[in-house]
């Protein structure tokens, strides 16, 4: 297939929009329930897992950035093909659409567990699966452009979170935060890696580059996004720590939920019910932009329009939401997919940046000589 | 074009008539609003306050019993009784009896957590005698028990003359390493339904009580306050040093106060000892009048009266917590977080704290006094 990407005038986005797109495609199912993973490891230091993983975070998106700079009109997929040549290319770019579409298959079952634990229990999950498909195939069909609107109106659905938090934190117990540092670093290190199914999400960039206006700015409105990601888990983790107690909170599956669960309004008493529905909103970028990734992916292999991949794909994810059906099912596809996910988005950017170096300098040689 | 407006239709009426999944109709469903449990020979009793909302007429309040082995047991003999579906979304309080409140009430507040129905922010309490009875007695003055008893709970503890008791409070303290939970006890006393004291409990188990009017104490010694009122006896000394001595001499010298700001602060001194010291800025509400409160030195003398006597109940109502063995203060839990690799544990713990000494210290301010002398 074609090796570099032509992308008309009409279908580029400015960057300032990254910051949404980076921001929305982070904040998915992660958020409803991370404190117990990092807590279970860095124990009350859990907030500093936050911030080293987040500037581990900060360093790779960095590396993805510059590998991305060298390839001015191409992205992950094109990079592959580019450096190793077509077959092993492509199997590079195998595996980064089952990752794509793994993404996607995890955020979309953990929502409808959400949805069947804490609002109808009976609903079936095959019910609940295709009317998001539908949602998504009806956005997905709109381009790319639309794809990033959701992404905008994602990033405004959140802002109330940071803000209906203050109101549980009338319960919180700052000592329960002490005494600072006293866990090895390597636990908290640990908890950093635990953060790894949270934090993932602003690989999207690999994908997206070639389709922003000003390439120079990329750097600064990716790293905005990411810094913005970290306020909001930060926070929602300092105040997790000082409202549960520690062995409460890692007996607490979904802790940001029930965090929701104490606040009352005279007009609406389960504040988390509207939460969840409304998190509809905020995993459609997610679960959008993950198909997108597959789709940019699959196209460069297989000849298929846009319309069919998406009702093909979307009828195989709900295949496989079939068979998924207990709690540890799903934690045990957590599990994997975080270790994936480790490997895919924080080492495997390291590798294809030093691959890139060696092989422009082959080139530049080769030139000379 | 056609074809495509049928396929518009098509999936209108799918997302449209499937909305109706599960649907909860308010007549047709009746809500549990407080639920009793006790103990019967092993089984739990579960004593079910049901509020029934009909179009028509005024909605009714039922009282529903069973006993069934788990608590969901008795929740499915229950509906075996009622003509609508029971849900438990509603649900305000929870009471335990005080012969489950002595087996251990640990089991019971797991369920209660685990179950996304039921928020975290209901109140629990323990009932002085059997739940069943308090909830089947007959009250001519209260219309709905269960809105009454937390109505009677949420007010106090809004207005801070009673530790609260959250559903999310106490399974904080109850898997905390290093703290121990304290309910509010409620008692049937005759027509009327009174909050009776503070029930203590030690691993989930109700290990003492104290009475009501020490509540505004435990809550000085656990967090900082801005409300509740105290009423105090002072000894008769005082009224001799007032300019115009009364004509006769109480014995006994009544005051009330209520706290506007309270500040405690705990400071470690060694693994054994632990100052308390609690600033309390508080409001004069009630004074014999022969005594001239705008002179500072008798003020003074009253703050310092006032001083000894919180004192004094301070540290008989610690001693008591530590003959029962019940840190429902937080102390370990400062222990804890103030020093450095303290590998406190909470066997450990348990030994330290009923010998642990806490010299409490109370700085009292009488900053305002009302509007007439």
């Amino acid at each position: 297939m074609k090796k570099t990407l032509s992308i008309s005038e009409s279908e580029l986005i400015n960057a300032p929009l990254l910051f949404f797109i980076i921001n929305a495609c982070q904040i998915g199912v992660g958020i409803h329930g991370f404190q117990r993973l990092i807590y279970q490891d860095a124990k009350q230091d859990a907030w500093i897992s936050v911030i080293i993983s987040f500037i581990f975070a900060h360093f790779i998106v960095f590396i993805m950035i510059k590998t991305l700079e060298m390839f001015p009109s191409n992205d992950l997929y094109g990079i592959h093909q580019e450096v190793f040549g077509k077959f092993i290319g492509n199997f590079f770019n195998l595996i980064y659409i089952f990752y794509s579409s793994f993404a996607f298959l995890v955020v979309l079952k953990n929502y409808i567990e959400v949805i069947n634990v804490w609002i109808f229990p009976n609903l079936s999950a095959t019910f609940l699966g295709a009317s998001l498909l539908m949602i998504v195939i009806y956005a997905f069909n709109g381009g790319f452009r639309v794809l990033v609107g959701i992404c905008f109106f994602s990033f405004i659905c959140t802002l109330w979170v940071p803000s209906i938090l203050f109101i549980p934190m009338e319960y919180s117990e700052i000592s329960q935060l002490l005494p600072l540092f006293d866990n090895h670093l390597k636990d908290i290190i640990k908890g950093a890696y635990a953060m790894t199914f949270t934090i993932i999400g602003f690989e999207i960039i690999n994908i997206v580059y070639p389709y922003v206006k000003e390439k120079n700015k990329v750097q600064r409105y990716v790293h905005l996004g990411l810094f913005a990601t970290l306020l909001l888990y930060l926070s929602i983790m300092l105040i997790s720590l000082t409202y549960f107690s520690g062995p409460q909170l890692e007996k607490t599956i979904w802790a940001t939920l029930n965090l929701f669960s104490i606040i009352k309004f005279p007009f609406i008493e389960r504040v988390e019910i509207i939460t969840i529905c409304l998190w509809m909103i905020i995993i459609l970028p997610n679960l959008c932009l993950f198909a997108w990734s597959t789709h940019r992916g699959v196209i460069r292999m297989v000849n298929i329009s846009s319309k069919k991949f998406i009702w093909i794909f979307s009828t195989v994810m709900l295949i496989f939401i079939l068979f998924i059906k207990s709690r540890s099912q799903i934690n045990h596809i957590n599990n994997i997919f975080s270790h994936f996910g480790f490997v895919v988005v924080f080492v495997y950017p390291l590798f294809i940046y030093l691959m890139a170096l060696i092989r422009n300098s082959f080139l530049k040689r080769k030139r000379t000589n | 074009m056609k074809k495509k407006k049928w396929f518009l239709l098509f999936v209108i009426a799918c997302l449209i008539l499937t909305a109706c999944t599960e649907y909860r109709v308010l007549e047709r469903i009746s809500l549990v609003t407080l639920i009793g449990y006790d103990v019967e020979d092993g089984d739990v009793t579960a004593t079910s306050v049901v509020r029934q909302i009909n179009p028509e007429f005024e909605s009714s309040i039922e009282i529903h019993s069973e006993t069934a082995e788990t608590s969901k047991g008795t929740r499915v003999k229950t509906d075996l009784q009622s003509a609508k579906k029971l849900m438990a979304g509603q649900l305000r309080v929870t009471l335990f009896g005080d012969d489950l409140a002595k087996e251990g009430i640990e089991e019971a507040i797991h369920t209660l957590a685990m179950n996304s129905e039921i928020t975290t922010s209901i109140y629990l309490a323990v009932v002085d005698g059997k739940s069943k009875t308090l909830l089947e007695g007959q009250y001519p003055n209260i219309a709905d028990v269960g809105q009454h008893i937390f109505n009677l709970i949420d007010h106090n503890i809004n207005q801070q003359q009673m530790i609260s008791s959250t559903l999310h409070e106490v399974v904080r303290d109850i898997y905390a390493s290093f703290r121990d939970f304290a309910l509010p006890k409620v008692k049937k006393s005759g027509e009327y339904i009174d909050i009776s004291g503070i029930a203590l409990f030690k691993d989930g188990k109700m290990v003492g009580s104290l009475p009501a009017s020490d509540s505004f104490y435990v809550l000085l010694i656990r967090e900082n306050i801005n409300d509740g009122t105290l009423q105090l006896v002072l000894p008769g000394e005082l009224a001799e040093s007032s300019k115009n001595p009364p004509n006769y001499q109480p014995e006994e010298l009544p005051i009330a106060i209520d706290a506007i700001k309270t500040k405690r602060d705990l400071k470690i001194i060694n693994e054994n000892e632990i100052d308390l010291s609690i600033s309390l800025d508080c409001r004069l509400l009630e004074i014999h009048s022969s005594l001239a409160i705008s002179d500072k030195k008798i003020t003074e003398k009253i703050e310092k009266e006032i001083n000894k006597k919180i004192e004094s109940e301070i540290e008989r109502i610690i001693k008591y917590s530590q003959e029962v063995n019940s840190d429902i203060f937080g102390f370990g839990e400062h222990f804890y977080a103030f020093t450095r690799n303290s590998k406190l544990t909470e066997e450990k713990w348990r030994e330290i704290y009923p010998n642990l000494k806490v010299n409490v210290k109370i700085d009292t301010e009488i900053i305002r006094s009302g509007v007439f002398e």
